[in-house]
C-alpha cells in the first residue's frame, strides 16, 4: 500500500486530476459560461488530456493493457468524485457523465502510451497543442441547443373526459418503471392549476418536492393546452443542466370514441456534446411525458 | 456489434477520435467479458516489438498497428481481430490452411483477418505476423 501511495501510478492519477481541476478553474475564471453551461471540451478534451498526463507518469512502468484500463477507470472515478465535491454535481448527473469520462480517459491513456513509447516529441507537442487549441476555441464559443420531444398515446375516452385530467391531476401512485426514476431521479407526481383559463398559473410537482411553475398560454378547451415554464428548480442533478421551456398537450378526436393525446416539450440543453447528452435528455423527457400521459389515460378510462 | 459498425456505420470512422473511442469501449467490454484477450494482444505486441525495425502505433481505425520501418504491415483490434497484409499469392496459400478469413472489409485485397480467441491462437497469430514481416524485410 505504501509503495502504491509513493508510486508513479498514484502520481499519474493525482497529478492528472489536479491539472484538470486547475484548467477548469482557470477556464471558469476567464471564460465563465453564462447559466452554468458545460461545454464539449470539459467532457471530451479534458478527460483525454487526463489520460495522456497519466500515461506520461506510467510510461516507464510497462503496464499491461488491462492495468492501464483499470487505472484509467480509477483516474476517471476520482475526477467524478472531485466533480461531486468541488463542482457540486449531483449523483444522477454523474451516473450519466461517467461512461463518457471513462471512455475518453482510457482513450487518452492509450494515446499517451503511444506518444511516450518513443521520444516522439513532434507528435507529443502537436497532439497536446491541438487539444489545447480545441479546448480554448470551444471555451470562448457560444453554445446554444434547443430541441422538442413529442410523444403520443391513444386513450379510450372522448376529449371532453380527458381534458380535465390534462389541465390538472392528482398524485400519480403507480410505481416508476424508468430506471433513472428508480435510482432517485425526480419523477412527475402531480399538477395543480389556479384557474381553468389562459393566463392561469399551473404547478408541476415532482417526487422530491421540486415544483415547476408554469403559465398557461393556450387554453383551447378539449384541444390544446400549452404552457410556458416560468420557474424551475436549480437542482445539482440533471435539472440544473436542462431548461424545460414549454409544454403542450394536444387532443385529437379519432371519431370512434378514442382520442390521441400528444405531449410535446421544448427544452434547451446546457451540457455538451449534444450527440451524447441529447440522447439522455430525449430519454428523460420522453419518460416524463409517458408517466404523465399514462396516468391521464388510466384515470380517463376509469371514468 | 463490431462487424455491424464496421460494415454499416463505416462513415463514422471519419469523425475525429471516433474509432479510438470505439476501440476503448471494446477494451472496457473485453476487460469485463474476456480480460485474457487483452493479455493475448499484449503478448503479440511484446513479441513483435522484439523483431528488428518494428514499431507499434495507434491504428487510425482503432487498435494497435504493427509497422516495419514505420510502414504498416498489420493491426489488431481490441476484440482480437488481427488484420495482416500479404501478397495475394501468399494469402491464397494461407487460406488453404483454413484458419484465416478474407479481410472483414477489403475482401479482394491481400489483407487477411485472423481472430485471436484463445491462448493457442497467439502462436498462429505470431506465425502469420512473422511471415508478413519477413516478406517486408526481404524486399
Amino acid at each position: 500500500m505504501k509503495t502504491f501511495l509513493q508510486s508513479k501510478l498514484l502520481q499519474g492519477i493525482i497529478v492528472s486530476n489536479v491539472i484538470i481541476l486547475i484548467v477548469i478553474w482557470l477556464n471558469n475564471l476567464f471564460h465563465s459560461e453564462k447559466d452554468g453551461i458545460l461545454i464539449y471540451s470539459e467532457f471530451v478534451i479534458l478527460p483525454l488530456l487526463m489520460g495522456v498526463i497519466s500515461a506520461w507518469f506510467w510510461r516507464s512502468l510497462n503496464l499491461k493493457s488491462r492495468s492501464i484500463i483499470w487505472y484509467s477507470i480509477l483516474d476517471g472515478f476520482l475526477a467524478i468524485v472531485l466533480s461531486y465535491i468541488f463542482l457540486g454535481e449531483g449523483t444522477i448527473c454523474l451516473i450519466i457523465v461517467s461512461p463518457l469520462i471513462f471512455a475518453f480517459v482510457i482513450t487518452g491513456a492509450f494515446i499517451g502510451k503511444a506518444m511516450f513509447r518513443k521520444n516522439n516529441q513532434t507528435l507529443n507537442v502537436s497532439i497536446v497543442s491541438i487539444l489545447l487549441v480545441v479546448f480554448t476555441v470551444d471555451s470562448v464559443s457560444d453554445h446554444h441547443y434547443r430541441n422538442m420531444v413529442s410523444d403520443e398515446i391513444v386513450i379510450n375516452a372522448t376529449p371532453e373526459t380527458i381534458w380535465k385530467h390534462v389541465v390538472s391531476f392528482d398524485k400519480i401512485k403507480r410505481a416508476n418503471t424508468y430506471w433513472l426514476f428508480k435510482v432517485g431521479m425526480p419523477s412527475p407526481m402531480q399538477t395543480t392549476v389556479t384557474a381553468y383559463r389562459k393566463g392561469a398559473g399551473r404547478k408541476c410537482i415532482f417526487s422530491n418536492g421540486y415544483v415547476f411553475d408554469e403559465k398557461i398560454v393556450t387554453f383551447d378547451i378539449n384541444k390544446d393546452l400549452t404552457f410556458d415554464i416560468i420557474g424551475q428548480p436549480k437542482d445539482p442533478e440533471i435539472m440544473g443542466h436542462i431548461d424545460i421551456e414549454r409544454g403542450q398537450f394536444l387532443l385529437k378526436d379519432n371519431g370512434n370514441g378514442t382520442t390521441t393525446l400528444v405531449g410535446n416539450s421544448w427544452y434547451s440543453l446546457k451540457v455538451f456534446p449534444i450527440w451524447y447528452y441529447d440522447l439522455w435528455a430525449e430519454s428523460i423527457t420522453r419518460n416524463v411525458h409517458l408517466r404523465v400521459m399514462e396516468h391521464i389515460k388510466e384515470i380517463s378510462e376509469q371514468n | 456489434m463490431f462487424l455491424f459498425i464496421v460494415k454499416r456505420l463505416n462513415f463514422l470512422k471519419s469523425i475525429p477520435l471516433f474509432a479510438l473511442v470505439f476501440d476503448s469501449l471494446i477494451k472496457m467490454w473485453m476487460l469485463i467479458a474476456k480480460p485474457e484477450r487483452l493479455d493475448q494482444i499484449d503478448e503479440i505486441e511484446r513479441e513483435v516489438l522484439k523483431w528488428k525495425n518494428t514499431s507499434v502505433s495507434l491504428h487510425k481505425f482503432g487498435g494497435t498497428q504493427f509497422n516495419y520501418k514505420k510502414i504498416e504491415f498489420a493491426h489488431i483490434h481490441s476484440n482480437g481481430i488481427l488484420d495482416i497484409l500479404f501478397l495475394r499469392k501468399i494469402k491464397s496459400e494461407l487460406m488453404l490452411e483454413g484458419k484465416i478469413k478474407e479481410h472483414h472489409v477489403f475482401k479482394k485485397s491481400g489483407w487477411i483477418s485472423f481472430n485471436v480467441q484463445h491462448i493457442e491462437d497467439v502462436n498462429y497469430a505470431l506465425y502469420l505476423l512473422k511471415r508478413s514481416y519477413e516478406i517486408g524485410s526481404d524486399k
